[in-house]
């Protein structure tokens, strides 16, 4: 018995030795920044007898939710939320169906050659930046050199001022974000599938299911911890959104900020206009703690429908 | 759907399915690769076709002028290649090291403190100080200032690859071969390298991948740590600061003097940015089917049964 | 277990704020050494016995490679040990990584003695002055750099005073470069002989933006050019201002102008009511946007040029093609010989308005001691000589004889190839008179330099700055709404009359009367 309690820890010990490395750094690097939240309820200033940070930050003022305000100030703040969310809310749902359903096709291509070049191709959006993106786009859309209002020039029709026109852009704007994801994603999603047991596979063809019985008895059931785990983790971050996608993409024009303003893009605004850590920390802080929320409520949801599925 | 089909074939799906998800893979996939292709071409395309019929895919004339631009701007491209490949490769084996061996113990069920370490990698996926104090404990309290040592160590620990990873381990490797482990006698370091690893190649070699990209790319933490000792610079920031320093030229030319007006004048900007991107992307694009090969491949079925 | 993890995460913010806290007793001791400093009033340098020291100087703007930094650094540290026995280092800061580098350094408390400083980028002058950042210098300058507050005019000492965290003073050595702005047409004199313009008469009589006359010559080059030809080359800021007669207020949002200040474009130094304004709510405004929208639909402005990410690529791509036949320059002096050389036309500058200083152009470019150095009066000391150094200027500025660059027999200098591996920005160093000119400059480069800005008026309000910082929440809104509106207006790419109100409601919601209130109050104090 006693011989057993000394194994039990001597594991425990060892496993803790596994963690230390990544435990140790994300203490110092992750937890003992995080002091600097305090930054989100301050004006911060100088203090030029002792110009460390530390004590910059002690000396600061404590101005309680001010640097929340801006966040609010105008009928824009409704705007950039709604837009937020509603885009967040689609790239959950289309980031997990179109990825999934990708790694499940290609897994079924029988030529492994053409599988590989598809799934290469698929990575390459994830190399370019979205200023590079944008640059592309607006060869297609350009006012004075693109090739759709040539073409429509061409055909006698009306051309379409894209960058002033809002209606189209919603659906550029998902396009775009599926494009540059869709490739990472399904990597995630083939890896998973790859590292299936084929032996799984041999017994349910001996059981007589055809390939579509497989994909959805074996295949689906075994991606469903990735498909959960990946919705918890875009959940926490539905209040945030990819800057350069709103922001670069419609080539910051502000006609179209019914449809492109985000809180990241607002926050960046007026970043460069004020300079003030205090405003850009707050709000990040905000969308963080509703991301938090939010994160544990799928999390939640997750546990009481399969437990094994969870993220804790 | 065609699924019910008579002739059903034991391990594949119908002809007429498959070639349905040739279309749409194919299809998508070019839609992938055109923008890069486009990048090529407007990389070797003339300023002056560019001045007069903007990007396109085809161009009224070539050239390497902003090549030759950017290889005698950038005299120190080669050390910087070098730095990049140092510091991905070490970051890379590093950084997924530390990440299975996280992620091992966080998926062993019998951890005791399992809880508490998924708890601790997961809230700094949500909460952090910023970028100010995190700069400060870098610098001042870990010596990470004009060193390799400040290029790595700020990646090399991802909550979100944590947590991936410890998914993929629960997806592929199943317990009772780590119990039957256990019971031969295998300590935990053998089990991981030997059983586990092997197993789980697919995972981590996607994370690798994942790590490898974010260390080619990162040029922020050049910005905040390299400043005095430039050659140890990594190609993506030298990339980025020419980048900048033309866009803030053209920008703000009005406010810099003669000589900085007329430098801008000078710059083939717009083909250039794309010989950036040209230059960053084609060796990783060639290192990215190192990792599919574990991605796509798989394992044999022996291995698992071990 | 989560209250434990509670616990245990305040646990460690506190411990990791002590730790910081010690951890960095590098940065407490300058505060030591300052108060110390403080009651020894004699802190007057004793040239006898200088201590030595290391002085790290934060550049903006720079192209240098790390071996043509060390040889050139070897040159100057030789010099300087000899000179003030002083060591310096260099960051040869970049233009676009300086916003952010620059601001985590100063924020986090880096060991960086001076930093380069201006008015105009996000590294903003005043505002890290009120914050406390940057030392004051009034009390330092008569004995550590006596030298330098002789070669600096006063009214350049005057634009550099701003009310920072010790008072009002002097926070930063302004450089005494292009100190003057002012609005120019650029005009393509080669396409307008082409058009049958009597090229000097037209010059010699300026231009009116309104005119009949402005609007026939943009017709007759579109008519001659063809459809895809724009004559009309803006930068849309530029030309609102240029137009309206209105000038930049120090302080205003950074990412942007809200605020108009409107001068005598003739004599800008005369008192026309020195009031600040709205920008967009002036019949000026209405008036210039009416036209430029006008122009527009008419094709003389390029589309690319109404779009912000589009505009710069296209305004110097075009430039430097002589596609175009007016367009707006904020001038610097000379530019027009180099623009000539370089589009193979006839480039003219057709004033709008004089030369006039304002607090931009006097804080365009300057070097601040940072409230973290060890040594200010060294490094003020260093500030001095560099200021009025020719050959320590030279050598910083251009590089070491021989290899960046070779005398000339007439005292003009020509850069060998060198000179790309090291070429920091000119103007962000500081005096760039005493540096000996080029040889396409000529030999009276300078001292013509130093003619034309020196001539400049200085406009009524003079130094005044905008301390917007109680209204941080109204310019973050601000700027957001100008965002959304302004560039498209200025640019002519909407229709005034159908925006221009609705901006105006967005603006009122943002709170523009409480800021342009505050400032015009501001300023009313300032001139008493």
């Amino acid at each position: 018995m006693a011989s057993n309690r000394i194994e039990k820890h001597k594991k425990t010990l060892v496993l803790l030795t596994m963690v230390a490395p990544a435990a140790i750094w994300l203490i110092l690097l992750r937890y003992l920044p995080m002091g600097g939240i305090i930054l989100a309820f301050k004006d911060y200033k100088i203090n030029p007898r002792n110009p460390s940070f530390i004590s910059n930050l002690m000396n600061s003022k404590w101005v309680g939710f001010k640097n929340f305000e801006f966040l609010f100030k105008t009928n824009g703040a409704w705007i950039m939320i709604r837009n937020t969310l509603a885009y967040n809310v689609v790239f959950i749902i289309l980031g997990v169906i179109i990825p999934v359903a990708f790694a499940v096709m290609m897994n079924e291509l029988t030529r492994k050659f053409v599988r590989k070049s598809y799934q290469t191709m698929m990575f390459f959006p994830y190399f370019l930046s979205w200023v590079v993106v944008s640059y592309f786009l607006n060869a297609f859309l350009d006012a004075q050199y693109g090739m759709i209002p040539a073409m429509q020039e061409a055909a006698g029709k009306e051309v379409t001022s894209w960058y002033t026109t809002p209606g189209p852009w919603p659906y550029l704007l998902v396009f775009a974000n599926l494009w540059k994801n869709v490739g990472y994603s399904t990597v995630l999603y083939l890896a998973a599938i790859t590292g299936i047991d084929a032996s799984q596979y041999e017994a349910a063809a001996i059981d007589g299911a055809t390939k579509w019985q497989q994909m959805r008895y074996v295949t689906l059931p075994h991606l469903r911890t990735m498909i959960c785990i990946l919705f918890i983790m875009n959940v926490g971050r539905i209040f945030a959104s990819d800057f350069g996608l709103f922001y670069n993409v419609p080539m910051q024009n502000g006609a179209l900020f019914s449809v492109t303003q985000t809180i990241d893009t607002y926050v960046y605004r007026a970043y460069i206009a004020t300079g003030d850590p205090g405003q850009s920390s707050a709000a990040g802080l905000l969308q963080n703690v509703l991301g938090f929320v939010c994160i544990m409520t799928a999390n939640g949801i997750v546990k009481k429908i399969d437990p094994d599925s969870s993220m804790f | 759907m065609s699924s019910r089909k008579k002739d059903l074939r034991l391990n594949s799906v119908s002809a007429g399915t498959e070639a349905l998800f040739h279309v749409i893979l194919c299809l998508f996939s070019l839609a992938c690769i055109i923008p890069f292709v486009f990048v090529v071409i407007i990389s070797f395309s003339s300023e002056a076709s560019i001045r007069e019929i903007g990007y396109s895919f085809l161009p009224k004339s070539w050239s390497v002028e902003a090549y030759t631009y950017a290889f005698r701007k950038l005299p120190q491209i080669w050390r910087s290649y070098f730095n990049s490949l140092f510091i991905t490769v070490v970051g890379t084996v590093l950084s997924t090291a530390m990440c299975a061996m996280y992620s091992y113990a966080l998926f062993r069920p019998d951890f005791r403190f399992r809880g508490f370490f998924n708890f601790l990698s997961f809230f700094t996926m949500i909460f952090g100080g910023g970028l100010v104090p995190t700069y400060i404990v870098c610098k001042q309290l870990l010596g990470l200032n004009e060193n390799y040592a400040a290029l790595i160590v700020p990646l090399l620990v991802s909550p979100f690859n944590i947590i991936v990873m410890r998914t993929f381990f629960k997806s592929s490797v199943p317990m009772d071969l780590i119990e039957a482990a256990t019971i031969d006698g295998s300590g935990e370091y053998s089990t991981l390298f030997r059983i586990v690893v092997p197993i789980a190649k697919p995972g981590i070699a996607t994370i690798a991948l994942l790590n490898a990209l974010a260390y080619w790319n990162d040029w922020f933490n050049s910005l905040l740590y390299i400043k005095q000792n430039k050659i140890l610079q990594p190609l993506q920031a030298l990339l980025m600061e020419l980048q900048n320093n033309v866009d803030y030229l053209n920008r703000m030319a009005g406010h810099l003097g003669a000589a900085a007006i007329n430098e801008a004048a000078k710059l083939p900007t717009q083909s250039l940015r794309m010989v950036l991107v040209v230059l960053i992307v084609v060796p990783i694009a060639c290192a990215y089917p190192f990792f599919q090969r574990y991605i796509v491949s798989g394992l044999a079925i022996g291995s698992v049964k071990g | 277990m989560k209250k434990l993890l509670a616990l245990l995460l305040a646990l460690t913010m506190v411990i990791g704020l002590v730790a910081c806290g010690s951890s960095t007793p590098a940065a407490t001791k300058p505060a030591e050494t300052a108060a110390a400093g403080g009651e020894t009033p004699a802190a007057a340098p004793a040239e006898k016995t200088l201590e030595p020291v290391t002085l790290k100087i934060w550049f903006h703007g720079s192209t240098v490679t790390p071996d043509a930094s060390e040889k050139v650094l070897k040159e100057v540290n030789a010099y300087l040990n000899e000179k003030l026995n002083v060591t310096l280092e260099v960051i040869w800061g970049t233009w676009g990584d300086f916003d952010t580098a620059t601001v985590t350094a100063l924020t986090g408390g880096d060991d960086v003695d001076m930093y380069f400083t201006c008015n105009w980028s996000a590294n903003e002058y005043n505002k890290y002055a009120r914050d406390g950042y940057w030392v004051r210098l009034d009390d330092l300058l008569p004995t550590c750099a006596p030298e330098l507050l002789d070669t600096i005019p006063q009214g350049i000492w005057d634009c550099a005073v701003t009310d920072g965290y010790d008072g009002k003073g002097i926070y930063a050595v302004p450089g005494l470069k292009d100190t003057a702005t002012q609005n120019c047409w650029d005009v393509n004199g080669t396409l307008l002989a082409e058009l049958g313009y009597d090229v000097d008469a037209v010059c010699a009589a300026g231009l009116d933006y309104f005119s009949p006359e402005f609007e026939e010559m943009l017709q007759k080059a579109k008519d001659l050019k063809g459809k895809d030809f724009y004559p009309l080359l803006i930068e849309a800021a530029v030309l609102e201002r240029m137009v309206t007669h209105s000038s930049i207020i120090t302080g205003d949002i950074g990412s942007g102008n809200v605020l108009s200040y409107y001068y005598d474009a003739e004599h800008p130094s005369k008192d026309i009511g020195s009031t600040i304004v709205n920008k967009f709510a002036t019949d000026e405004f209405a008036k210039f946007a009416a036209k430029t929208y006008e122009y527009a639909q008419k094709g003389f402005i390029s589309p690319s040029c109404q779009s912000v990410a589009t505009a710069n690529d296209y305004r110097t791509a075009t430039q430097s093609t002589g596609a175009y036949l007016i367009g707006t320059q904020s001038y610097a002096y000379g530019c027009e010989i180099e623009y000539a050389d370089a589009r193979k036309i006839d480039v003219r500058m057709v004033p709008e308005t004089a030369p006039y200083m304002d607090c931009t152009s006097g804080q365009g470019a300057m070097v601040a001691i940072s409230a973290t150095s060890k040594n200010p009066e060294r490094a003020l000391m260093f500030l001095n000589l560099l200021n009025t150094d020719s050959k320590l200027m030279t050598m910083l500025n251009y590089g070491v004889e021989g290899y960046t660059y070779n005398t000339n027999a007439d005292g003009t200098i020509t850069f060998t190839d060198e000179r790309s591996n090291y070429s920091p920005w000119r103007n962000g160093m500081g005096n760039v008179r005493i540096l000996p000119p080029t040889a396409s400059e000529g030999l009276t480069y300078w001292k013509d330099f130093a003619a034309y800005y020196d001539a400049a008026e200085a406009l009524p309000m003079g130094g005044f700055i905008f301390d917007s910082s109680a209204l941080e929440t109204e310019s973050a809104a601000l700027a957001n709404v100008y965002a959304e509106y302004a560039f498209n207006l200025m640019s002519g790419a909407v229709d005034p009359a159908k925006v221009l109100p609705e901006f105006q409601a967005k603006l009122e919601e943002a709170g523009i009367n409480e800021f342009v209130a505050a400032a015009q109050e501001q300023l009313a104090a300032y001139l008493g």
